[in-house]
């Protein structure tokens, strides 16, 4: 029963599907039956992706846990090929840090959603199934189920939001939670199309039958010729980048998340937006590697305004929600900046990163919620003197702001200063600027959070507001599991360094291999 | 071999362990856990000691220790702690300020709802400015020097129900932060030109000839950026004063020993390296001079007792700043060790006097407090003739030392310029005794006041004593082969005196002395004439020479304006065109396209008479 083992990676996608079909039986008014069977699915996938990453051997690197199941083989011209789809998983350095990610947001977040009363059994279902995808999409190694997964874990998306979200109005505009959600799926439905055009293309002009990324990728010097690939490549990236908020298409982005329900923004702005950024590693860079060389200080262009524009976008927002939301837009700019460096060091940066900005938004968003929960409106001018009556909540609200600003012992820093140093090693004056721009981001990040925390925070309480009650118990736990990885990462980022080096290298040494 | 120093990173680490846990458990400890804070600062304190003893019976040989933090490919950014004599004489400031500073503030702060809390955090911010002053490269530098950062807003902000409080940290976390930027940046510049953090292996690339020029001269002006950020210097100084929000014993610690001389340390630390570019040092110079005597201006006419001394700091650092543009390292290093002291007990006795006046800070409102604190005006007066320069108070020395270094830096015209600054210096600490101290009490509160408890009153004393004999230590005095502080900094450097220009200066600060008491004690000279006579000097002066409004008109009209645009650009421009466009246009063709469904048969039958005569039309085209 290989199947079953614990170290398939598989079972990552099968346990919140398992989760999904538990819950369907349930009653729907057990709500408390659903909420502890959920914690539950949810907290055997934080076990099971911790084994993953601490079990993963980075002196080893490469590809490990892999297992295979043959899903269809083609007929016609490619009859000889026997792997034309297949369930095929695995698990590298990239791979295994985004994995641990998804555990620890998805438990967070299952926790953070214990307060759902209307329909919550439909909320898990829906909630899993969007898990099982973005499991799916990190551990395969089979474009066509990377598609499958891909789309898997967008769809729910609009059922979430529309469902459970919430729409927002100021005096200037309104931004129903219907409209976001259509407008979400949309653009990410339009990213999928560029994407699913490129994997088709890849698959044919590689003539091998197959979609497995290994047998394509044997072939790319004899079939993938430069123009083939910086075209393709080009497609991808705006495809993934759609999803990973690249400038001009980020626009879904904040008002998704802002209209998403807590625990769907946090899995949102978490994990989500890193598919786009691991699709461009995984498929772009992999199977195309001179388009990557093409393309690549495009990326880092567009990324700096990412950087930039973000972060000033961010800091004319009052709504607390949509601060983070741009604020997101923001750190993913560093992502593809890193990205772009085609460096070691750079790409070690991005992926760091990834993981660190998908904590640290986790917690923005979860802690937003709770003062949702508690205030019922998100508004920055009207919220003041909050660190008195909530003081945890404050407290929390500060470390993932400190986070945001790159505070030195905190994740944000060890990611941002590879980023930085790649940036400035990957060209001579051009370099020195763009990363010159991506510090100053920082220092504009400073401003709207510190900004955002004396409005927000600090000053007198307002009184005529009523007594809130501090965190719960079970709000601190689910903080807590964040912060733990926040400072973890930020004093002692050697062990995550390490396990992403192992899998970035590979892809680099190929990259640079073709040019 | 008591204590090697290799271990001189226990120092900050303890105060670290002591942050974790007070901060996470102090509400449940006995004493609100803050003992362990103090413990820290104490034995770090004992093991300064220590390894000072250490450091002097081997032979003043720098070592260091260093773990790997990062390592990629073939190189690795690294955590290395380094002592040599600049660090180990900044380990005992830091060390013994902090110490003095938490045990005055048991009694300042008793009774405060959070005072786990202040204290814990004031363990972190010694920590990193402990660990700050051991790091052997510049990376780790600056790790420490945010968490100094992130010390300092914690603090100022300490009482943020304040609005004001709350401001003051804010502005000064993103006033350093700009300097920071450039720091950041200068730093990268340097690792992208030699591929390391560490200092000493950068200060022998950079006089190797191994960085190019433009590099060096970016790289200088950027760190230079960073020193002028954290120390205040003109035109980043407008956070200092505002920091006085915080509680007082805060500010006698950002002032004396933690935060701001983190600039000048950097300065001291690089300034092998920022003398190649040429011409460098006089930028640095001519900054120092500027802010000594800008800020000496503005201190002569702020009414909050907070204010003068903040403004007092940023002189005396530019003047650090100015004696380092001039090489002379050891003498800005020294007087760094004597203001700090001064410093810190001058804040410490604005706090005593606040404390005895139920937290009144203007200085007008005071008058004949020597009557009611007595303890706390001896001392006070102590500290304000050290820094006025008067023999033989340690102020004297120090300031000797650098007048001498940056005579035969700079030159003459420098010096006569500083010597003006130097007058400036002494007039407002005189003024600002007098007006607290002598004469009439002129309020209610002035004259009911009372001294302060022992806890508080005791460091004060330890302070002034130390800020009297500390001086001593400028001579060589027969203890082996110890040839005067300066030497111990700069071998370079040897103690002497000029002929003249150590009574003329002493001069100058005597004349202002008796100026200020004519002015403000005796009561000779109206100053109310003199602000009369010069009015919109005056005017401008008090409004601090309106920087900070040009800084919030800045920040107003162009950098949040830009941020409004950016953002309603974003929504109307990018979303609402770009995006919902796209899709509406979509939705209009598909409206337009609709229509040719008529369903009337003349309409298709139209359509493919058209249709078969273009392909007919093809057809033959294609044929021939």
């Amino acid at each position: 029963m290989e199947f079953l083992s614990f170290s398939n990676p598989a079972g990552l996608v099968a346990l919140p599907i398992l989760g999904c079909f538990i819950l369907f039986f349930i009653p729907g008014h057990r709500a408390n039956l659903v909420r502890w069977i959920s914690t539950t699915i949810a907290f055997l996938v934080l076990i099971i992706s911790f084994y993953f990453f601490l079990s993963f051997d980075h002196s080893e690197g490469g590809r490990q846990f892999i297992y295979e199941y043959e899903w269809l083989s083609l007929i016609g011209p490619w009859e000889e090929s026997q792997r034309a789809i297949s369930m095929s998983v695995g698990i590298d350095g990239i791979a295994a840090t985004m994995v641990l990610l998804t555990g620890i947001v998805m438990f967070t977040g299952t926790v953070v959603s214990w307060n759902i009363n209307v329909n919550n059994k439909d909320f898990f279902i829906l909630y899993f199934l969007l898990l099982s995808g973005v499991f799916g999409v990190f551990i395969t190694y089979d474009l066509f189920f990377f598609f499958f997964f891909y789309e898997l874990s967008v769809l729910p998306m609009y059922l979430l939001i529309g469902k459970w979200g919430s729409s927002s109005k100021f005096s200037s505009f309104e931004r129903t939670k219907e409209y976001s959600a259509m407008k979400l799926t949309l653009v990410l439905v339009a990213g999928s199309v560029l994407i699913w055009i490129a994997i088709i293309a890849m698959f044919v002009q590689s003539g091998t039958g197959s979609f497995h990324i290994d047998e394509i990728q044997k072939v790319i010097p004899d079939k993938f010729s430069s123009e083939f690939q910086s075209a393709f490549f080009l497609m991808l990236m705006i495809g993934f980048g759609i999803l990973a908020g690249l400038w001009p298409f980020h626009t879904w982005s904040p008002d998704g998340h802002v209209a998403a329900p807590t625990a769907v923004s946090m899995v949102h702005a978490g994990v989500l937006m890193k598919l786009g950024a691991f699709g461009i590693i995984r498929v772009g860079m992999t199977l195309l590697p001179e388009g990557a060389q093409v393309w690549m200080p495009l990326l880092i262009g567009l990324g700096a305004v990412n950087v930039i524009y973000g972060a000033l976008s961010a800091m004319g927002q009052t709504d607390l929600k949509y601060v983070i939301g741009y604020s997101s837009v923001s750190h993913m700019g560093y992502v593809l900046m890193g990205l772009g460096t085609l460096s070691l060091v750079g790409l070690n940066g991005a992926v760091l990163q990834m993981f660190s900005h998908g904590v640290m938004t986790a917690l923005f968003f979860a802690v937003a919620g709770m003062i949702y929960e508690r205030t019922h409106t998100r508004d920055s001018l009207v919220l003041s003197g909050l660190a008195q009556k909530m003081g945890i909540i404050a407290v929390l609200f500060t470390l993932a702001g400190l986070t945001s600003l790159g505070l030195p012992g905190l994740s944000g820093f060890a990611a941002e200063l590879l980023i930085f140093i790649g940036i400035f090693q990957s060209y001579e004056i051009w370099g020195i600027i763009l990363g010159s721009l991506a510090v100053i981001g920082a220092a504009i990040t400073a401003v709207y959070i510190l900004r955002l925390l004396s409005k927000v925070f600090f000053g007198l309480a307002d009184d005529t507001l009523p007594e809130y009650l501090d965190s719960t118990p079970r709000e601190k736990f689910a903080a807590s599991i964040l912060v733990i990885f926040i400072v973890l990462v930020g004093l002692w980022p050697f062990p995550f360094v390490k396990i992403i080096e192992s899998g970035v290298e590979p892809i680099l040494l190929q990259i640079v291999g073709a040019g | 071999m008591i204590l090697s120093a290799e271990f001189a990173w226990i120092i900050p680490g303890l105060a670290v362990i002591a942050f974790c846990i007070t901060s996470l458990f102090g509400k449940n400890l006995p004493y609100k856990g803050i003992f362990l804070p103090i413990a820290a600062a104490l034995l770090g304190f004992i093991f300064f000691c220590l390894i000072f003893v250490d450091f002097i019976s081997t032979g003043f040989n720098p070592t260091s220790v260093s773990i790997d933090w990062i390592v990629i490919d073939n190189w690795s950014i690294t955590w290395g702690f380094a002592i040599d004599e600049i660090s180990i004489l900044m380990l005992g400031l830091v060390t013994f300020i902090s110490l003095l500073v938490q045990i005055y503030s048991v009694g300042y702060m008793s009774g405060d709802s959070r005072i786990s809390w202040y204290f814990a955090v004031h363990a972190l911010f010694a920590g990193a400015m402990l660990a700050l002053v051991l790091a052997d490269n510049l990376l780790f530098l600056y790790f420490c020097w945010e968490l100094v950062g992130l010390g300092s807003y914690l603090l100022i902000g300490f009482w943020f129900e304040k609005k004001a409080a709350s401001e003051a940290a804010k502005k000064a976390f993103i006033t350093t932060r700009l300097g920071d930027v450039g720091l950041l940046i200068g730093i990268i510049l340097l690792f992208k030109a030699t591929g390391t953090f560490h200092i000493p292996s950068i200060i022998h690339a950079a006089q190797n000839g191994a960085i190019p020029e433009s590099t060096l001269m970016w790289s200088s002006l950027l760190l230079f950026l960073g020193a002028m950020g954290k120390s205040a210097q003109f035109p980043f100084h407008v956070w200092l004063p505002d920091a006085m929000e915080g509680p007082t014993p805060v500010s006698a610690l950002i002032h004396a020993a933690t935060m701001v001389v983190a600039g000048v340390y950097l300065i001291a630390r690089m300034l092998p390296f920022l003398e190649i570019v040429p011409g460098f040092l006089t930028l640095v110079a001519t900054v120092g001079l500027f802010t000594f005597l800008f800020a000496g201006i503005i201190a002569l006419v702020m009414t909050d007792i907070k204010k003068v001394l903040a403004y007092s700091t940023i002189s005396h650092l530019g003047l650090m700043v100015l004696t380092l543009g001039a090489g002379g390292l050891a003498a800005a290093m020294f007087h760094l060790v004597v203001h700090g002291f001064s410093k810190a007990l001058l804040f410490l006795g604005a706090g005593s006097v606040m404390h005895g006046m139920n937290g009144e800070t203007d200085c007008w409102k005071m008058g004949g407090l020597r009557r009611n604190m007595s303890v706390t005006g001896v001392t006070f007066l102590v500290g304000c003739l050290s820094l006025a320069g008067i023999v033989p108070l340690s102020g004297f020395f120090s300031k000797d030392e650098m007048l001498l270094s940056i005579h035969e830096g700079l030159g003459p015209i420098f010096l006569f310029i500083t010597l003006a600054g130097v007058f400036l210096s002494s007039l407002y600490m005189i003024r600002l005794f007098c007006v607290i101290f002598i004469g009439e009490p002129r309020s209610e509160g002035a004259k009911n006041s009372h001294e302060s408890p022992r806890v508080m009153t005791y460091p004060l004393v330890i302070l002034a004593v130390f800020g009297t004999v500390l001086g001593v230590l400028a001579l060589p005095l027969p203890l082996g082969d110890f040839e005067g502080l300066g030497n111990f900094i700069d071998s370079k450097h040897h103690f002497h005196l000029s002929p003249w220009i150590t009574p003329l200066s002493l001069l100058i600060a005597l004349s202002g002395l008796v100026i200020g008491y004519m002015c403000y004690g005796y009561h000779k000279i109206s100053h109310h004439l003199v602000a009369l006579r010069f009015g919109y000097l005056y005017k401008l002066t008090v409004s601090k020479f309106y920087i900070d409004e040009i800084y919030q008109w800045i920040i107003d009209k162009i950098v949040l304006s830009a941020a409004r645009f950016i953002s309603i650009f974003d929504r109307v421009v990018v979303n609402d065109t770009g995006v919902d466009g796209i899709g509406v246009s979509v939705l209009l063709s598909a409206f337009k396209v609709r229509l040719i469904q008529t369903g009337k048969l003349y309409n298709y039958a139209a359509a493919m008479g058209i249709g078969i005569f273009f392909m007919a039309v093809m057809w033959i085209l294609a044929s021939n």
